[in-house]
């Protein structure tokens, strides 16, 4: 219990005895994790971001304006008997121009001088998740758009796909970002380290010359790169999250709300909590590496 | 106490550092090892705390031999053995006080233990009045009383010396003999270190001669 106490207020010693290189080395480790925290939001926006579109996705049925009532029953049974469709709605082309319209909203001179309605009603599809793929969806609107009385069938499932590979990209590049900047960080942090054992060389041969076992000359130091790592982490987590209540702040939306869906949370906790742990041990292995190097007796 | 048998040390290109030394010092006693720089003196301290290896040859301090000891063990063999040196290293950036105060923290004794026990050792050694002094506002020879205090702190029953008086002058290196008499007094193995053979001539101890790295001569 006395020697834990000793070995604590000595790491306590040399953090505050490192000076700039100690802020130094939260610094680093700090930006190393916002650049990373970054990528970890975007992509996990991005994601529920997909999650939210795979929910809402639609694939839109145009009728042609010379369709009869036989042959729409016709067209909404023959979809209703499709097992990819969860659900199906109807909008006619009244409607489909009244809601044209709100969209126009203040420019709705650009319609005047239209003779008819040019806007041709509509039926739209729910898909389920299970049949979200391009193959499914192609046969589907292909059998659909034989029927008669369709126009045209046409689904957003491009941009899900690009967007799901968009994701996949930046979280491979936020990787590697992330080893590069983990490395930088591990570098200055074991030469903050050196730094430090060689301002202690005197101390620390008294301290083998009166009994001191590896383990106490050593903890100080391992403990002084952990505390630096955990702080920078911290600190990197207290940017991120004021740089993200700003952003919400700016745009004078509230959490969840951006994009007008459930897309705009900060990190999951999870992923908080793993940043810690990883700052604290990019520190305590960086100076690990000094202590082991400087340290062999 | 220390025994050397047949023990050799030869640095990188040949140097030969020690040849053939053979010693035997009981306990409680106090010894001198004296001969010109070079002679082999700080090598032969040095092999007695384990902070170097023989060549060849075994060494033997208080029954364990030092160069069978696993690299676990050497702290142990280093709490029986308190070592001061010509230069003192004293830690400047802190009191004299908190340079007794290092050795109970490596050695994890209680703060009340060890704070009462370095308070007693500056009494011993006369410098309790500059317990809080930063060392290097004491002259050479307190500066030295400080360190043997420090070397005290955990109970050895063995205290070396390397040249412990080299850098004061005669006045103060008879202070800082009879302070180190003092403690052999009370049991404690002494062995000093030494090139002034003028100094030690009348003090009427063992004496073992040590010249490029052999013993050519032992009186008592």
């Amino acid at each position: 219990m006395e020697r834990l106490r000793y070995i604590l207020q000595d790491a306590v010693i040399n953090i505050r005895r490192s000076g700039w290189g100690g802020i130094a080395s939260i610094g680093t480790i700090a930006v190393s994790f916002v650049i990373v925290g970054i990528f970890l939001i975007i992509t996990g926006n991005l994601g529920a971001l997909v999650a939210e579109w795979k929910e809402q996705f639609q694939v839109t049925v145009f009728l042609e304006d010379k369709i009869t009532a036989e042959q729409l029953a016709l067209v909404k049974k023959r979809i209703q008997s499709e097992r990819a469709v969860k659900g199906m709605g109807y909008t006619s082309k009244e409607e489909a121009l009244q809601s044209f319209k709100r969209e126009l909203r203040g420019k709705e001179s650009l319609l005047e001088g239209l003779g008819e309605n040019p806007i041709p009603a509509s039926l739209q599809l729910r898909i389920h998740e299970a049949y979200q793929t391009p193959e499914a969806l192609r046969s589907l609107t292909v059998s659909l758009a034989r029927l008669e009385g369709v126009d045209d069938v046409l689904y957003g499932q491009e941009w899900v796909d690009r967007l799901t590979g968009a994701i996949r990209l930046l979280r491979l590049l936020g990787l590697s970002v992330g080893l590069a900047l983990g490395m930088a960080s591990l570098l200055i942090v074991s030469n903050t380290i050196r730094l430090a054992v060689y301002a202690r060389v005197e101390e620390i041969e008294i301290m083998r010359l009166v009994g001191a076992t590896k383990m106490h000359i050593r903890a100080p130091f391992l403990l002084e790169g952990l505390i630096q790592g955990a702080l920078g982490a911290g600190l990197a987590l207290l940017l991120l999250f004021g740089a993200y209540r700003a952003t919400l702040w700016q745009l004078q939306l509230t959490p969840g709300q951006i994009f007008g869906i459930g897309v705009g949370s900060f990190l999951d906790p999870r992923w908080a909590g793993a940043m810690l742990v990883a700052g604290a041990s990019v520190g305590a292995f960086g100076s690990l590496i000094s202590v082991h190097r400087f340290l062999r007796a | 106490m220390i025994q050397f048998f047949h023990v050799y040390k030869t640095y990188a290109r040949d140097v030969e550092a020690l040849v053939d030394i053979n010693l035997h010092i009981q306990k409680g006693e106090f010894v001198f090892i004296a001969g010109p720089s070079g002679a082999g003196k700080t090598t032969l301290l040095r092999l007695i705390f384990r902070d170097e290896l023989p060549t060849s040859g075994q060494i033997l301090v208080n029954g364990r031999n030092v160069v069978k000891l696993r690299d676990r063990a050497i702290p142990h063999l280093r709490r029986s053995i308190g070592v001061v040196f010509q230069d003192f290293k004293l830690l400047r950036d802190r009191s004299i006080f908190d340079n007794l105060a290092l050795v109970y923290r490596v050695l994890g004794m209680p703060s009340a233990v060890g704070k009462r026990k370095a308070a007693n050792l500056l009494r011993l050694v006369g410098l309790s009045h500059k317990s809080q002094m930063a060392p290097y506002r004491l002259s050479g020879g307190e500066q030295q009383r400080v360190a043997i205090a420090r070397a005290l702190m955990n109970d050895p029953l063995l205290l070396l010396g390397d040249e412990p008086t080299g850098d004061l002058d005669t006045d103060l290196s008879m202070d800082v003999m009879r302070l180190l008499g003092d403690i052999n007094l009370k049991g404690t193995t002494v062995v000093v270190a030494t090139h002034d053979l003028n100094m030690i001539r009348d003090l009427g101890r063992r004496t073992i001669i040590l010249k490029a790295g052999r013993i050519v001569e032992e009186h008592s």
